[in-house]
């Protein structure tokens, strides 16, 4: 197997409230982000962390992204991700068009904070706006209202930023196509470089798998997403994954890598990672709850575990990943990052070849308009049998 | 297994069964006896010895009766042999319990102290009444919080008619006042009637297969002598004569003797090779000097219930019919023939002797076979007479002739007793005749009522029992006794997917409730038929004729909207969770259909 690009993944586990719809591994804050009991000290267990995990699979390879994500990464200073992004630079070597993402939640910024990010060497910013309509945002729990996410994208714009996604939800409670296009050319207006629409679904364990809002129903689901997606291509945004959207060439390159079945380091509590050797893949993740997470990184005792992936479950990981990309993916891509041939990938597809749900050209494989609403049931034959 | 054993003087033996509902701790003082009586010793001591299976443990019923022989020190300075004779706790099997108690001189009416008398308990001791034995009643639970010891005693006086002063109180549980009960059995039981010298009379009280020592009787000698050492027996029955193999007692481990007589209850082996060879109720005698009459009261058991059983996965066909070889074993009454069915491939026509039995050997099924079965809904066996006259009789809806062949059509009915405390005898008489009950009587006992209902038995087979639960807040209790088949206007109605009539599905209902039946059931498939790639639509028809249809819309996308960074677990966790969904629904035609969907017939809600 070639060896792949490589990214790095930092999760931020905490929020000042925890949504009713997130299944994330997100913990409320009792009261405000401690400096001393919070911020030095999970830096400090990162950089352990990612100590730990430097070693020879990851020698002489560059990092060719860093994605900050939570959780609210924002709660943090950008003191904090100064010394952070300063100490990786020591240990191991970036890419020098490397994308550097932090994720920011309105609510939670303050106007010179967004220089002081550009200047500790952060040059995208996702912000978490979700909606432009009060009341969905009060629905949907968040701390913010339109106003402090307005303020929150100017101020990003104002201090340098050009390069920002925001994300949104749609499917939301009563929500109409009209009111989702309303939403998105409100977003528009700001230029961002990326837009990403999420779906909202009612995952277990959750506020919300408890107390179901009323959503819209499949049919109403698809005709909003289909006036999303006519409205973003009207004005310059291409669709390249079920959720993602971006102008030419400003594709988040962090996202891609995992898409494309790429190596990553996931280093925070519960980060993941994903590492290829020479003729093995491995899986790896950390200590889930944040507390734990430091108690553990700090005494030296077990916060990682680790599993391989077998031959016989590469095809379905691969493809899970790669077949939300909307122009697919290459079948060399295939053989080089799993290791195996491609005629396999062919005939294990055939069933969703015949549905018309996936087709193969120009040595690419990819989903058909039609497929790429069922990938899921694309997957579902694709799992290993156990 | 052989060892030096007590024989006793008959005049020293005791043989008693104990009556109790489930869960009124039967098992518990049994246990208890046990103990104090030193039949195991503390390392070999299970709890609840006496229901052995898992499925009885769990569930607390017994299924298969088993006994105990047990020695006891009375306050006298004499020793008795008591011979503790297990019943199966539950309606179905109401055969076998007064086979049980027919092999007794007495009983104990165990009654819990909280819960009060339950419409079986009654229905067991007046049988035990009737059989001429002395019934000792026992509360029980009289250490928990709620007991209400008053009030059950007055009710074992209104309901069952028995002094109540009597009564003793214990806890099983805490082994309170356990060993007053075994005094007075010793005291109040006579000891067993019946004549050494007369010709051997045994009743087998209940066989079952042993996987070391096959087929395995438990009987009470009522008359005469049986010994071991190649004696040749016979089945009164059947007229088929056997060699004894092996007699003997258990304590409750099994321990060989020489001889059983007149009173004594053991165990039999005698190289049978099925049980059917040796049915509950039938009488044992010597081959060479017969009695001249068979033990009164013997009947072959017939099944009541029957329904279609057929894995999910075709190919499991072939370890599904091993499953209920073995099960058979060790169940006289279950009955099955092969059949097969356009939609669910093939499969087995299974009879049961009750909704209870049906779901045990389901669960055991699918528990201890590892088989993933469809049930379909359980019916009764209908009598037709067709105009030429010819009789059928007909348990699979499937099988019904066309409607312009019938005369008439037969549905059998039971006389339901039902108990149920004065505040919920408005709703249980609404129940039963919104069920096509007859009112046949009612007394008013204290604040109890019994009443009795002539009820088709298809009525109650499905979820009556459920119901009644529901609408005397679980205070309802249930007995049942078959009668005879009566006229009733009975029509078929077929349930088709996308067009296609799946056989399994049709149900016979009652005219009246046909339409209302059909719209129910069809809307009940609805919701748990899950989406397709395709509409999907369900239909109910009376012959020709559609009376209802509703749609499952087809699915519009199914894609996870966020596969969040790294962590792919989850939603792989989520892929695995729909395809496992999707394997245990059966493929009719195109359309999946879950094992929910079939079972639906069972639970349509009426109100």
């Amino acid at each position: 197997m070639l060896v792949p690009p490589l990214s790095l993944y930092i999760h931020f586990p905490w929020c000042i409230k925890k949504c009713p719809y997130c299944d994330f591994n997100s913990h409320a804050l009792k009261g405000a982000l401690n400096a001393e009991k919070h911020e030095e000290k999970y830096i400090k267990a990162l950089l352990t962390d990612l100590d730990a995990d430097l070693d020879a699979a990851t020698k002489d390879r560059k990092l060719v992204s860093i994605f900050m994500g939570g959780g609210t990464p924002s709660l943090f200073s950008a003191k904090s991700f100064s010394i952070l992004l300063d100490q990786i630079k020591q240990r191991i070597a970036l890419d020098a068009n490397i994308e550097i993402t932090l994720e920011a939640n309105p609510g939670t910024l303050e106007h010179d904070q967004f220089e002081a990010y550009l200047e500790s060497g952060i040059n995208r910013l996702s912000l978490g706006v979700q909606s432009f309509d009060d009341r969905q945002l009060k629905t949907l729990g968040r701390i913010h209202d339109s106003n402090a996410a307005e303020n929150a994208i100017q101020a990003a714009k104002t201090a340098g930023f050009e390069n920002f996604n925001l994300d949104f939800m749609y499917g939301l409670p009563q929500q109409s196509a009209e009111m989702a296009v309303q939403d998105c050319l409100h977003a528009i207006s700001y230029s961002p470089t990326h837009l990403s629409f999420y779906q909202l679904t009612i995952e277990p364990n959750t506020y919300f798998y408890q107390f179901p809002p009323r959503l819209p129903d499949d049919v109403q689901q698809i005709e909003i997403q289909t006036a999303l997606q006519n409205t973003l291509n009207q004005y310059g945004y291409q669709q390249y994954e079920v959720s993602a959207y971006a102008r030419p060439g400003r594709e988040c390159k962090h996202n891609l890598n995992y898409w494309q079945f790429g190596d990553y380091l996931g280093i925070g509590a519960g980060a993941h990672s994903k590492l290829t050797g020479d003729d093995s893949i491995v899986r790896s993740w950390k200590q889930k709850h944040p507390e734990t997470y430091m108690a553990h990184i700090k005494n030296n005792t077990a916060y990682k575990m680790e599993n391989p992936v077998p031959q016989k479950e590469r095809l379905f990981e691969f493809m899970m990943n790669a077949l939300r990309l909307k122009d697919g993916i290459k079948l060399t891509t295939l053989q080089q990052r799993t290791g195996l041939p491609k005629n396999l990938a062919i005939n294990a597809l055939q069933h969703a070849i015949n549905q018309k749900w996936v087709e193969i050209t120009d040595e690419s494989i990819r989903c058909t308009e039609s497929g790429y609403l069922f990938i899921d049931e694309i997957l579902q034959r694709l799992l290993p049998e156990s | 297994m052989s060892g030096r054993h007590f024989i006793p003087h008959p005049s020293r033996i005791r043989n008693f069964s104990i009556i109790a509902h489930v869960d009124h701790g039967k098992s518990t003082l049994a246990d208890r006896f046990i103990q104090l009586c030193g039949g195991l010793d503390q390392r070999e001591m299970k709890e609840q010895v006496l229901d052995s299976m898992d499925l009885e443990r769990e569930r607390g019923i017994t299924i298969k009766a088993q006994s105990v022989t047990l020695q006891y020190q009375a306050n006298d300075g004499h020793r008795y042999q008591l011979n503790l004779i297990d019943t199966p706790g539950h309606v179905d099997f109401s055969y076998e319990v007064s086979r049980s108690l027919t092999a007794c001189e007495g009983a104990l009416l165990v009654v819990d102290a909280a819960q009060g008398v339950e419409a079986q308990t009654v229905a067991n001791c007046y049988t035990a009444v009737d059989l001429g034995l002395t019934v000792i009643p026992v509360l029980n639970k009289i250490d928990l919080p709620a007991a209400e010891p008053d009030r059950v005693l007055q009710e074992i006086e209104d309901v069952i008619g028995l002094d109540s002063n009597a009564t003793l109180s214990v806890s099983a549980k805490t082994g309170q006042g356990v060993e007053g009960v075994l005094e007075q059995i010793v005291t109040l039981l006579p000891p067993p009637r019946g004549s050494e010298n007369a010709p051997l009379r045994a009743l087998i009280i209940d066989t079952w297969f042993d996987n070391y020592l096959g087929v395995v009787s438990l009987i009470r000698i009522m008359d005469g002598v049986l010994n071991t050492g190649r004696t040749r027996i016979r089945m009164m029955s059947t007229m088929k004569d056997y060699r004894v193999e092996n007699i003997g007692v258990f304590t409750p481990k099994p321990v060989n003797v020489e001889r059983l007589s007149a009173g004594n209850v053991g165990y039999l082996i005698a190289g049978l090779k099925e049980i059917k060879s040796a049915r509950v109720g039938d009488t044992i005698t010597l081959t060479n000097q017969p009695a001249d009459q068979p033990l009164p009261g013997f009947k072959k058991v017939k099944p009541t219930v029957f329904a279609g059983l057929y894995p999910i996965n075709n190919a499991d066909f072939e370890s599904f019919r091993i499953a209920l070889d073995k099960l058979s074993l060790n169940d006289a009454s279950l009955v099955f023939t092969p059949e097969s069915s356009q939609a669910l491939g093939f499969g087995f026509r299974c009879g049961f002797l009750g909704m209870l039995h049906m779901e045990i050997v389901q669960e055991r099924l699918e528990r201890e076979y590892q088989l993933e079965l469809i049930t379909t809904s359980p019916t009764v066996v209908y009598e037709i007479l067709l105009n030429n006259g010819e009789v059928l009789f007909i348990d699979n809806p499937a099988d019904l002739p066309d409607r312009s062949k019938i005369e008439l059509i037969k549905e059998p009915y039971l006389i339901a007793r039902i108990l149920v405390p004065q505040d919920y005898v408005g709703a249980v008489i609404s129940l039963c005749v919104e069920r096509r009950g007859i009112q046949k009587n009612i007394h008013y006992h204290g604040r109890q009522v019994m009443l009795e209902f002539a009820m088709p038995v298809n009525e109650v087979v499905v979820d009556f029992f459920d119901h009644l639960k529901s609408v005397s807040r679980g205070y309802g209790s249930l007995d049942y006794e078959f009668i005879e088949s009566r006229p009733a206007n009975m029509v078929k109605v077929d349930i088709l997917i996308n067009g296609e009539k799946v056989g399994p599905l049709s149900v016979l209902v009652h005219k009246e409730h046909s339409q209302h039946r059909a719209r129910e059931l069809v809307s009940r498939m609805r919701k748990l038929i899950p989406r397709q790639m395709f509409d999907v639509a369900i239909q109910a028809a009376i012959g020709a004729k559609i009376i209802t249809r509703e749609t499952v819309k087809a699915l519009r996308k199914n894609v996870t909207a966020k596969c969040y960074g790294g962590d792919i677990s989850r939603k792989r966790k989520l892929l695995e969770k729909q395809k496992a969904g999707k394997k245990r629904m059966k493929q009719i035609g195109s359309v999946a259909i879950p094992q929910e969907a079939f079972l639906s017939i069972l639970q349509v809600e009426r109100d």
